[in-house]
């Protein structure tokens, strides 16, 4: 499921007051998260949470659930 | 002798057939390295499937495939058999459907498409337009699904096209929707301008040509595809999709591929300094790296600045900082600054700016930067035109025209837009600028396009999806480019006129214009509604866009 603190992230960062987010939703879906905006939604989940991705993680992930996943596992 | 650019290959492919050709990057995986003979061998195979699907001289074969190994020996067989390959964009996810098909359709019109060679995903979307009346489109193929048929390779495979003022390759400008201008050039553009070109940045053998550039862009396709298997240097070829994820993969690949030569739009430099950290730095070396192309968007001083602070430490060397001026009406590069001496950079004076003259600054005036794309390459010619076309001096600022031994015939099938730029043998390019000292520094546009990460971006395509959106009065909309420092590039703003007046109602609408620009893969960072007739209508009665862009920057905080 998607937290309410990762979606603050994303929604902080595209300008955005709100939107639904589950995990099956996709960078394409939501308004203004393009390929140029990816990158800053990296970065500032990577503050936002102090951890690090590796750049094939960044790469491979296909859709805000499994970016979840990805975090849930990091923070364990 | 070599006529044309299926010689120059067969000619590589001879002399050095164990020599590598394109090093193709994935991820996470060891690279694909095609050497010259490996890939005569498979654009063989095709070749021959190609023919006996009834591909022939001069039919234009659309290519719309992802990073592919086999993109590379598809291209060359397409070419082999004399027909006109054009590389297009594989559709985003955000575009939509109808808005892909309306592109194609449109870009068929005006091309004469006749073969689509394209991925298996995209047949449902592909395919109503072969049963559309009127569509020019004899077929869909997909030749990734084709096995590789080893008894059938011959070296090289035959050639069909053996005449210079043959045509060689389609490319098409950029644009969201129907907007996009064929151009066709031919054998002797290319080979042509590859020389005069490689000779400007001296490139040899033993340059590297590393890019993740898309092909379906001049900057690409000339730069880095025809340049260098024309040349016979080495091409490492990054997938534009992971880059754009993860920028730093363009720095390993320099790193590890030894890459000499690179090119890329202004946003690229900024996003790189900005956006790689440290860590992931540690294996990288810029040190074989000689020139680093800025191209295809303004050139930024500061970018500069940053790209060069950001990887001294790793042996970037300021003096590889160079620029270029390039347009796919030109076949690429009209101006080019020398391999060796970082791209000179002039402050002027914004007054002087809107007076139409480039003088230096001095003192306390507010300064614009300027960063030079070099002097013209041999071949060509610039002036800088006033008002009513007449030549101004050095130190004027007006429109640039180009004349050039590659200058394209005209756009195809295009007549009245061929007739609005190409006059006597010049080619007025919309862009404003000025000479000094013989080199070429642009500073705006007089066009109203809108450039947003190395992608032209027509502000009517924009508007035009916007008056259909409930909420929005038809007509009463415009799009606007804006800099944004940050990023090297610039943003897209829209205001748009509305009756609504609740708040709920016209968040639900500054939703609904973002989204709908998703549609047509344009991203607006700044909707902005405003009530009935705020708008500055032209004679015409349409909303003025520059009017009305400076209205907004002034009334509607845009920075």
């Amino acid at each position: 499921m998607v937290s309410e603190k990762l979606k603050g992230v994303i929604l902080r960062e595209l300008d955005l007051e709100d939107f639904d987010m589950v995990d099956s939703t996709t960078a394409s879906m939501v308004p203004g998260w393009d390929s140029l905006k990816h990158v800053r939604i990296i970065m500032a989940i990577e503050e936002a949470y102090d951890l690090r991705f590796r750049t094939l993680e960044v790469i491979r992930l296909k859709s805000v659930g499994e970016l979840q996943a990805l975090i849930d596992k990091k923070t364990a | 002798m070599s006529n044309t650019v299926w010689d120059y290959w067969t000619a590589n492919v001879e002399k050095h057939p164990d020599r590598e050709a394109v090093v193709h990057w994935v991820a996470g995986e060891p690279p694909f390295r095609w050497t010259w003979k490996k890939l005569f061998l498979a654009a063989s195979s095709f070749s021959i499937r190609l023919a006996e699907m009834g591909i022939r001289k001069g039919d234009v074969c659309a290519l719309i495939i992802r990073h592919n190994k086999f993109f590379y020996p598809l291209y060359m067989a397409v070419s082999s058999l004399g027909a006109l390959p054009a590389v297009l964009a594989y559709p985003n996810p955000r575009l939509h459907p109808d808005k892909f098909r309306q592109g194609l359709e449109g870009m068929a019109r005006r091309s004469g498409l006749d073969w689509m060679l394209t991925e298996k995903e995209l047949d449902e979307m592909i395919r109503p337009l072969l049963t559309q009346s009127g569509s020019t489109i004899r077929g869909v193929l997909f030749p990734l699904e084709w096995e590789e048929d080893t008894s059938r390779q011959s070296m090289p495979p035959t050639r069909k096209v053996t005449d210079s003022s043959s045509p060689c390759l389609l490319q098409h400008s950029s644009g969201t929707t129907g907007l996009q201008k064929a151009v066709v050039l031919s054998n002797r553009a290319v080979i042509e301008h590859i020389h005069r070109y490689g000779a400007c940045i001296q490139a040899a053998p033993d340059d590297r040509i590393v890019s993740w550039l898309p092909l379906y862009h001049d900057m690409g396709l000339i730069a880095a595809f025809y340049l260098p298997l024309v040349l016979g240097i080495p091409l490492v070829q990054i997938d534009p999709f992971e880059w754009i994820l993860a920028p730093v993969i363009l720095l390993d690949a320099l790193s590890k591929e030894n890459g000499s030569l690179a090119w890329l739009p202004n946003f690229a430099y900024n996003l790189m300094a900005d956006r790689i950290r440290e860590d992931d730095l540690e294996d990288v070396r810029l040190d074989t790296l000689r020139m680093v192309i800025n191209c295809s968007e303004p050139v930024r001083a500061e970018s500069h600045e940053r790209f060069h602070r950001r990887f001294a430490p790793y042996g970037f060397r300021r003096e590889s900082l160079a620029a270029c001026y390039a347009m796919a009406e030109t076949t690429f590069a009209v101006t080019q600054t020398p391999p060796g001496v970082e791209a000179r950079k002039v402050n002027i004076s914004l007054q002087g700016i809107g007076k139409g003259i480039a003088e230096s600054a001095i003192g306390a005036e507010t300064v614009r930067r300027c960063v030079s794309s070099g002097k013209p390459i041999p071949g060509c010619e610039i002036r800088i035109l006033g008002e009513t076309g007449e030549d101004l001096p050095d130190g004027s600022i007006g429109e640039i025209a180009i004349r050039s031994v590659s200058l394209f015939d005209g756009y195809r099938n295009n007549e009245e837009k061929t007739a609005e730029v190409l006059k006597d043998g010049w080619y007025t390019s919309g862009d404003i600028g000025f000479r000094q000292e013989g080199e070429l520094f642009v500073v705006g546009r007089k066009k109203d396009m809108i450039i947003v990460a190395g992608k032209n971006i027509y502000p009517e395509d924009i508007e035009d999806v916007l008056s259909q959106v409930e909420g929005v009065l038809p007509g009463r909309v415009i799009a606007f480019g804006l800099e944004d420092e940050e990023a090297g590039t610039e943003q897209i703003c829209v205001v748009a006129e509305t009756p609504l007046t609740g708040e709920t109602e016209r968040k639900r609408l500054r939703l609904a214009i973002v989204e709908t620009c998703m549609g047509i893969d344009v991203t607006v960072s700044r909707p902005y509604l405003a009530p009935p007739r705020w708008l500055i209508k032209s004679s015409a009665g349409k909303p003025a866009r520059s009017a009305n862009r400076e209205r907004a920057i002034n009334e509607l905080n845009y920075q």
